[in-house]
């Protein structure tokens, strides 16, 4: 090996960097043993990872430089203009509405229906351990380990094309997402006022109304509003796999490959989950303010 | 003088670590019992095992002519209804208005459908009213308890504890989180409303002087063991360093 | 004190208590109005109750649960597959959410409000848009195969890793990013020697989360022609084999739950 210099090792500061008065000496000076050698052969594995998954993959690496300028041609070729024509009629924005109804119903039901789960699915207030728990957990476990195309796709093909195969697909979406996120902020509360509401023989559904409720009830609020963010973003391409709304659009012109009418419908999902996120950041700050 | 609340042969603690070790002792009507002893002696245990808040592992406690230990959960209930708490945390639900707060004490009386409505009678509200008038917060039943100072939380969490009608207070550390000044009044107003309508008190305190002063019986823990019992006036220096022996050691 | 009786006192606040239950209901009618709005929509005038009711609901459901084991063998390479392309798009990602978060982090974006408008506004698209339409963007862009599928889910990922990067430059406890500055230390410097050390505990939890979600995501974005488990689900899908399209879902979901315990292990290592 060969002699360090002593700023290498750490025990001279490297050039340029002063360490502030009675600090420990700067823990990222670059050549250490053994560290460096389990530092770079790290590093070299995940290079030949790479090296590895690309080929496998066949990805064409001579393709990819100036990939990126012959992407935007391509795509400005066959997408530009986008034919807004195909869109602004009243068809199209019938399936709009239909997406919010699929997307509000699968948010209200999906949380009714997390809230009573989140309950049982937090260790501090579940009504019993033993057996409510793991159940409830499960639940939202399954729910959140198929992705929402997946369950579009099982229930498109046992309830048949339209709306409903979607807003439940989105239900199950919903209670995966906002069911684990509410169990959380359960667990966080302060079990002070649960013990104070117990001790004057409230049972445990009154418990969780005036000790739980009260404090999860900001989390919970920013959380809804996020989960319909979510599922709104989702609902708009549901209909891709036969389930209602926007999405039918995209399938019908993906399907002529007709790109200009694509890239109008790409378009105008990108405009309308911006304005519900713009609409969502507004209510979330108006709710803060009204509930905090 | 009738017996209210005897507790004998308890045993309690957490996991497999054993905070209690055999605590007996009788409370009567018109009773004020403080119980001191050092931090970690086990006097919180104590009296949440009471109405179990922690569950004992043996013993008894005979609330009310029945063993507490013994009851159904939906017995247990019922029972606890008839017993007031107040924290030292004072746990009032921070979101809650005052008023909402104090009506949470009757919800052992309130039917679980009236209750997600928040629906109590006119009777009740109207005791909470006097209860609060009683406390010097008539001019507060509005305000969310979180906007309180802590006196004024704690005299919510008498006022809650009172609208039970109970027949047993059980006070943990009223004032560990109040000036000593407030803590005094405090101390005196639950002394006041207890003589008032006539509850026996079982009192945590850590602070031997208030203890001498408000109650009228202290009973020492120290180490899960009951070193001491008697009244104010027999609690002399030697009985003190024996409770306290951890401490001076 | 006050001058109003006892049972006037009374009578107020009951109103009062009235007055709020009556708006709690009316904010939960408007919701079930709507609710019910929807349900009108959905589960009856876009229904045909007769079809589903009249037997074809459990035939459908039993063609499902009989599993077409046949499949199995040729399920390894595209499972691999998956996560080969979720690795890469998690790697990818992170290449993409460094310049990214520099933007967006408003304690070392370069150009003042402007350049920290565009970090943000980069996040928010990227987070905004569903998988399946930047793989369906990127399928028309670059073809049909895993590349378009890697690109997707890097995009898509850039989102949350530059946000949550961004904030924890944000986060940084600036002494040491004064100390090098007051040696006269570069941009560059501060950067590597300053925040890097500080912000790497955060990245490596979150690069973990979001390799996990990426699995996830792999799986589907193969039904618009990226490879993988989703490919073979897709082709199972255009044969109307429900045994079949049942044992890849299962396949993808035992990825998942690998995935999940992989992610178990590897953060409480980093931790
Ligand atoms: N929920 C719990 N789980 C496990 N151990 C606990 C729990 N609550 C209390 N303990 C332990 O039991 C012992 C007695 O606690 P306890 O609260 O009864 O003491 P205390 O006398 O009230 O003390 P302090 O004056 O500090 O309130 C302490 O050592 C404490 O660490
Ligand atoms: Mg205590």
């Amino acid at each position: 090996m060969p002699a360090k210099q002593l700023s290498e090792v750490g025990i001279v500061p490297s050039a340029g960097v002063m360490p502030t008065p009675g600090s420990v000496p700067p823990t990222w000076s670059r050549f250490r043993y053994p560290q460096s050698l389990y530092k770079y052969g790290a590093l070299l594995g995940a290079f030949a990872f790479i090296a590895f998954a690309l080929d496998y993959l066949k990805i064409p690496m001579d393709r990819l430089p100036g990939m990126l300028g012959r992407m935007g041609e391509m795509l400005a070729r066959r997408y530009f203009p986008p034919n807004v024509d195909h869109i602004l009629n009243a068809e199209y924005w019938h399936t709009v509405v239909e997406t919010l109804q699929m997307s509000y119903l699968a948010t209200v039901l999906g949380i009714a229906i997390s809230i009573p789960l989140a309950w049982f699915a937090s260790f501090n207030m579940t009504p019993s351990r033993r057996y409510v728990y793991p159940i409830a957990r499960l639940i939202i476990m399954a729910c959140r380990s198929v992705h929402e195309m997946i369950w579009t796709i099982l229930l498109v093909a046992i309830l048949g094309f339209g709306m409903l195969p979607g807003a439940l697909a989105l239900t199950l979406f919903c209670i995966g997402f906002s069911g684990k996120l509410f169990s959380e902020a359960i667990e966080a509360i302060k079990p002070g006022q649960v013990e104070a509401i117990r001790a004057t023989g409230a049972n445990n559904l009154q418990a969780f109304i005036f000790a739980v409720l009260p404090q999860v009830r900001v989390a919970w609020a920013g959380i809804s509003i996020y989960t319909w963010d979510v599922v709104f973003r989702a609902a708009t391409v549901v209909g891709f796999f036969g389930a209602g709304g926007m999405g039918q659009y995209l399938r019908e012109s993906v399907q002529r490959v007709a790109s200009r009418d694509v890239a109008a419908i790409l378009l105008s999902i990108v405009v309308v989950v911006i304005i519900s996120e713009l609409m969502s950041a507004w209510l979330r700050t108006r709710v803060a303010k009204a509930i905090a | 003088m009738q017996t209210v609340l005897e507790v004998r042969n308890l045993h309690a603690g957490y996991a497999d670590r054993e905070i209690l070790k055999g605590i007996s002792f009788t409370l009567n009507a018109d009773d004020f019992f403080a119980i001191i002893g050092p931090s970690g002696a086990g006097k919180s245990t104590l009296i949440r095992c009471v109405n179990r808040l922690v569950e004992p592992k043996s013993g008894e406690v005979i609330f009310n002519g029945r063993d507490m230990l013994k009851l159904t959960p939906a017995e247990l209930r019922g029972e606890r209804r008839n017993i007031g708490m107040i924290f030292q945390e004072f746990n009032l639900i921070e979101r809650l208005s005052v008023m909402d707060n104090v009506l949470t004490g009757r919800l052992g009386y309130t039917g679980t459908f009236r209750s997600i409505f928040r629906l109590y009678t006119k009777d009740e509200i109207k005791q909470a009213l006097v209860l609060l008038d009683r406390v010097g917060l008539g001019e507060h039943i509005d305000k969310r308890a979180d906007r309180l100072s802590g006196g004024q939380r704690q005299r919510v969490g008498i006022a809650r504890a009172l609208i039970q009608n109970p027949k047993l207070l059980l006070v943990d550390e009223p004032t560990s989180s109040l000036d000593p000044k407030i803590s005094r009044e405090v101390m005196g107003l639950i002394r006041e409303m207890a003589r008032e309508f006539h509850i026996p008190v079982l009192c945590n305190i850590h602070d031997v002087d208030l203890a001498c002063d408000f109650c009228s019986h202290v009973i020492g823990l120290q180490d899960g063991v009951k070193k001491f019992e008697g009244p104010p006036a027999k609690l002399d220096k030697q009985a003190l360093q024996e409770i306290y022996a951890m401490e001076v050691l | 004190m006050n001058a109003l009786s006892i049972d006037a006192r009374v009578d107020g606040i009951a109103a009062g208590r009235r007055r709020a239950r009556a708006l709690r209901f009316m904010s939960t009618f408007l919701i079930l109005a709507v609710v019910v709005w929807s349900i009108e929509a959905i589960v009856i005038a876009d229904t045909d109750w007769n079809r589903i009711l009249t037997g074809s609901l459990l035939s459908t459901m039993q063609r499902f649960l009989d599993l077409d084991w046949s499949l199995l063998p040729d399920l390894w390479e595209p499972a691999l597959e998956t996560v080969l392309m979720a690795t890469l798009a998690t790697l990818a990602g992170l290449v993409l959410s460094i310049p990214v978060a520099w933007l967006g982090a408003s304690n070392i974006t370069p150009y003042g409000k402007t350049s920290y408008a565009i970090g943000r506004f980069l996040m928010t698209m990227s987070r905004s848009v569903h998988e399946i339409v930047w793989g369906l963007i990127f399928v028309s862009a670059v073809g049909l195969g895993a590349l378009a599928g890697i690109l997707a889910m890097a995009v898509r990922s850039v989102g949350f890793i530059s946000k949550t990067i961004a904030e924890a430059i944000e986060d940084v406890d600036p002494k040491p990013l004064e100390a090098i500055r007051a040696a006269g230390g570069t941009k560059f410097q501060i950067l590597w020697f300053a925040i890097l050390p500080q912000i790497i505990p955060v990245f490596v939890g979150n690069m973990i989360f979001e390799w996990d979600i990426n699995i996830r995501r792999s799986t589907i974005l193969g039904l618009v022609g990226a490879g993988g488990l989703g490919l073979v689900l897709f082709r199972q899908m255009a044969m109307s084999n429900n045994g079949g399209i049942a044992v890849v879902i299962l396949a993808v979901l035992s990825l998942i739950i690998f995935g999940e315990v992989i992610s178990y292990y590897a953060r409480k290592a980093v931790i």
